[in-house]
């Protein structure tokens, strides 16, 4: 059977009578990579914030390896906040080793994974070196490393990729997915879409304060219409070629050629498409289907629900 | 607790376990000391001053002026061991130093003082010595003896070349009779020129008593009483109720311990803010509410801050009483009373309640000063917030200042029921007996304040540190409510 780890049942949220999150609802499972994504100030923030206990729901509750969130279930937790920051005149080793302590651990235990992981991401050299004689990056690899030093059950990152240069990126997905694979669950927000799709087994998408979806990848791609782009030689009108394919608008086109997109209704797929088109003479120059990205999720699932809203 | 216990680790160890913070704690007794050194030196280092005087008179200024500079050291020296005398409780032993120092022209009675004194002194008769040297003048009018005077020529004395310090012209004439002229290139240096002054005034009154009938010796004779007065208090009992310094102890080191107790909790305060601010500044707080919770934050902090002023009071206290009981026992200054003062200030009536007000004092002004700085990402953000509290800090300072020779004024004693001041100048009033009633009274609507404002000031803090609220929230405030009442 599933364990949720982490579950909102209708939180709500308000600063000065604005309500940031409204009935939220949220299931984080046992061994699951999450992804929360939202456009800024759509209340991912908030409600990780309430997650933690940070702060208390106006309404609703927050359940945490099930109980309100407390001191203890917080030590099984391991949080990287979207606001970094880190103890400057510190060193790095230090650094690891205080927060690991304050997530229980004993000092001997937090030295040790202190030069582990600093060793993982390639600080071994750098443990006495103070945070403030570090790059950027260095010292945000450090504060990865203080989330993850007391090995959490559950890993919320707060927008983890922001900041972080192309490679210490990639690096930082692989660690998620070794995070992953050793059984960790973990919950992350973002509004890079790329890694969410590469990442995720769940996606969570927020907007206004509210759930838009809650679904798998292949769900949440289904969300928006597939298409298919077409440029013909013949004069062909493909609206009455392909009128039980879906919805046909014609698009612009290079010289000599006629440009379409077909957006494909419910059970029709792009082989339908194309044997319709050779079955009717067709002469096609181009032949694409589009494969829906979560970008486009976002996009359409954001738009339609600020168009609700309004 | 655990949570507490680490971020008081924390915070007490970024600053303890840097050379800034001990450079900084050294420096105190250390500046201390060359100031004491300097002054020592200062006093000591006196340089030999030659002085000549052109008397056309023939009454013999030259004499009277060495006969009131002598005068003026036997009468420092005098001074300095009735204070002994007093210090030891030997008050009655005043009149008979003050005899066997004037019996004599010089210093010469200074043997016999010290046997009337009685008790040990760090005082000897060189440190009352004049450092002026008459000379003969090397010319006998003032155009000759200006090179002298401006250092162009320089007197052969003993072989060594010397300057001429001063030069001080009788003539007759005047008023009086008699005219004076002092000439100097150094105006601050007074002693000599008080002397001339002295003489010639001293000359002219008993000039002016002998024609009323009144003979030098008669006045010689008045000149030499010297009664002294003993200082009782009715506390002590009826056989030894002369007061000694050691009785006055109390008072001292009650108005030192306010006064220390307001520099110590200004500077730690400080630090919280700066700390703070630091804090907010790196944006580490979320980092550490996703383990720790606001109290443990708020408490943590207090408590690091709190034991980084223990170290102080215990390095200085250390360093404060070593040096103490260092200078009694090489002698330096053999008539401290090192031991009366340690147990003054480690008199448990005293000491307790200055534990006490120090914690509740460092509680109201620690928490508000975190609150603020909860509220700034930048100390200049900080310093508008922070004028109002350093205005209302600075009152008891001055008002112990003001009051510091009447620890039982009425001021102080209804400006001690303000909770926020109550830290300061209770400690400060201690030792005068304020009376239970006000004791008790002061201490409920100390803690009772300082309860209130940590509740507020913690409330103040949740906000600031999740952003909720900063230094623009508090403008903001202000002027609605200016608003509001205009």
């Amino acid at each position: 059977m599933t364990e949720t780890i982490l579950s909102l049942d209708g939180a709500t949220k308000r600063f000065a009578g604005q309500t940031a999150v409204s009935g939220f609802d949220l299931a984080v499972n046992r061994g699951k990579i999450t992804g929360f994504l939202g456009p800024n100030g759509a209340g991912k923030t908030t409600s990780l914030r309430m997650s933690l206990g940070i702060l208390k729901p106006d309404e609703g509750k927050v359940s945490l390896f099930g109980r309100t969130p407390n001191a203890k279930t917080l030590q099984r937790v391991g949080f990287l906040p979207e606001e970094r920051g880190i103890y400057k005149k510190m060193k790095a080793e230090d650094v690891i080793i205080f927060f690991a302590r304050l997530k229980g651990m004993t000092m001997p235990a937090a030295r040790k994974a202190a030069r582990e992981g600093l060793e993982r991401f390639g600080l071994g050299g750098e443990a006495r070196k103070k945070i403030k004689d570090m790059s950027k990056g260095m010292a945000q690899k450090v504060q990865i490393i203080a989330t993850l030093a007391h090995d959490p059950e559950f890993i919320i990152l707060d927008e983890p990729f922001s900041g972080l240069d192309p490679v210490n990126q990639k690096m930082l997905e692989e660690m998620i997915r070794d995070e992953a694979k050793r059984g960790k669950t973990i919950l992350f927000s973002t509004h890079v879409m790329e890694h969410a799709e590469r990442l995720c087994d769940q996606i969570v998408l927020i907007s206004g304060g509210r759930k838009i979806f809650d679904g798998d990848v292949p769900e949440a791609l289904s969300q928006v219409p597939r298409r298919v782009i077409i440029e013909t030689t013949s004069d062909h009108d493909l609206r009455q070629v392909l009128d039980s394919q879906g919805i046909i608008a014609p698009q612009e086109a290079p010289d000599g050629l006629k440009g379409w997109t077909i957006e494909l209704a419910s059970g029709s797929d792009a082989q339908d498409v194309l044997k319709a088109c050779v079955e009717a003479g067709v002469l096609l120059a181009r032949f694409e289907p589009m494969r829906a990205h979560l970008h486009d999720v976002f996009v359409e699932l954001v738009e339609k629900s600020n168009r609700e809203a309004v | 607790m655990r949570a507490i216990y680490l971020m008081a680790r924390r915070e007490y160890l970024s600053y303890v376990a840097t050379w800034g913070f001990w450079l900084s704690l050294m420096a105190m007794p250390f500046i201390m000391a060359i100031f004491i050194g300097i002054s020592v030196l200062a006093e000591n280092a006196q340089p030999t001053r030659y002085y000549a005087v052109l008397d056309d008179t023939g009454i013999g200024f030259d004499a009277r002026i060495l006969d009131a500079l002598n005068e003026s050291a036997k009468n420092e020296a005098i001074s300095a061991l009735s204070d002994d005398a007093e210090t030891a409780g030997r008050s009655d032993a005043i009149p008979a130093i003050a005899a066997a120092i004037n019996a004599e022209p010089g210093l010469e009675g200074w043997p016999e003082a010290i046997d009337a004194l009685g008790s040990p002194t760090d005082h000897s008769a060189t440190e009352f010595q004049s450092n002026y040297v008459r000379v003969d003048p090397p010319a006998r009018s003032i155009e000759e003896l200006r090179p002298y005077l401006l250092g162009e020529q320089l007197l052969q004395i003993d072989g060594e070349a010397h300057p001429l310090f001063a030069v001080v012209i009788f003539r007759p004439g005047g008023d009086f009779g008699v005219t004076a002229e002092y000439w100097s290139t150094n105006r601050t240096s007074g002693g000599l020129r008080s002397s001339a002054r002295d003489s010639l005034r001293d000359y002219v009154r008993s000039e002016a008593l002998e024609e009323a009938g009144i003979s030098e010796s008669v006045l010689d004779r008045i000149h030499a009483l010297n009664p002294g007065i003993t200082e009782n208090s009715p506390e002590r009992g009826r056989t030894s109720a002369e007061v000694s310094f050691a009785d006055s102890l109390p008072f001292i080191v009650g108005i030192v311990f306010s006064i220390g107790l307001w520099m110590m909790i200004f500077s730690v305060t400080n630090m919280l803010l700066t700390a703070m601010i630091e804090e907010k500044g790196n944006k580490i707080l979320e980092t550490l509410l996703a383990t720790a919770r606001y109290h443990e934050i708020l408490i943590g902090k207090l408590a690091g801050l709190a034991a980084v002023s223990a170290t102080f009071m215990l390095v200085w206290g250390g360093i404060g009483s070593g040096g103490l009981v260092g200078a009694q026992t090489i002698a330096a200054a053999a008539d401290l009373p090192a031991e009366a003062i340690l147990a003054t200030v480690f008199d448990p009536g005293l000491l307790i309640p200055a534990i006490g007000y120090f914690a509740i004092g460092y509680l109201m002004y620690g928490t508000v000063y975190l609150a603020i700085g909860s509220l700034c990402d930048t100390l200049q953000e900080a310093q508008s917030l922070m004028s109002p509290m350093i205005l209302v800090m600075m009152v008891p300072f001055v008002i112990i200042m003001a009051t510091i020779e009447n620890p039982d004024s009425p001021f102080l004693q209804y400006a001690s029921w303000v909770p926020i001041w109550t830290p300061f100048l209770m400690m400060a009033r201690l030792q005068t007996n304020p009376g239970l009633i006000e004791l008790i009274g002061t201490t409920i609507a100390m803690v009772a304040t300082a309860t209130a404002i940590m509740a507020l000031a913690s409330y103040v803090f949740r906000q600031g540190s999740m952003g909720r609220a900063n230094a623009s929230s508090i403008k903001r405030l202000l002027s609605f409510k200016k608003a509001k009442s205009a």
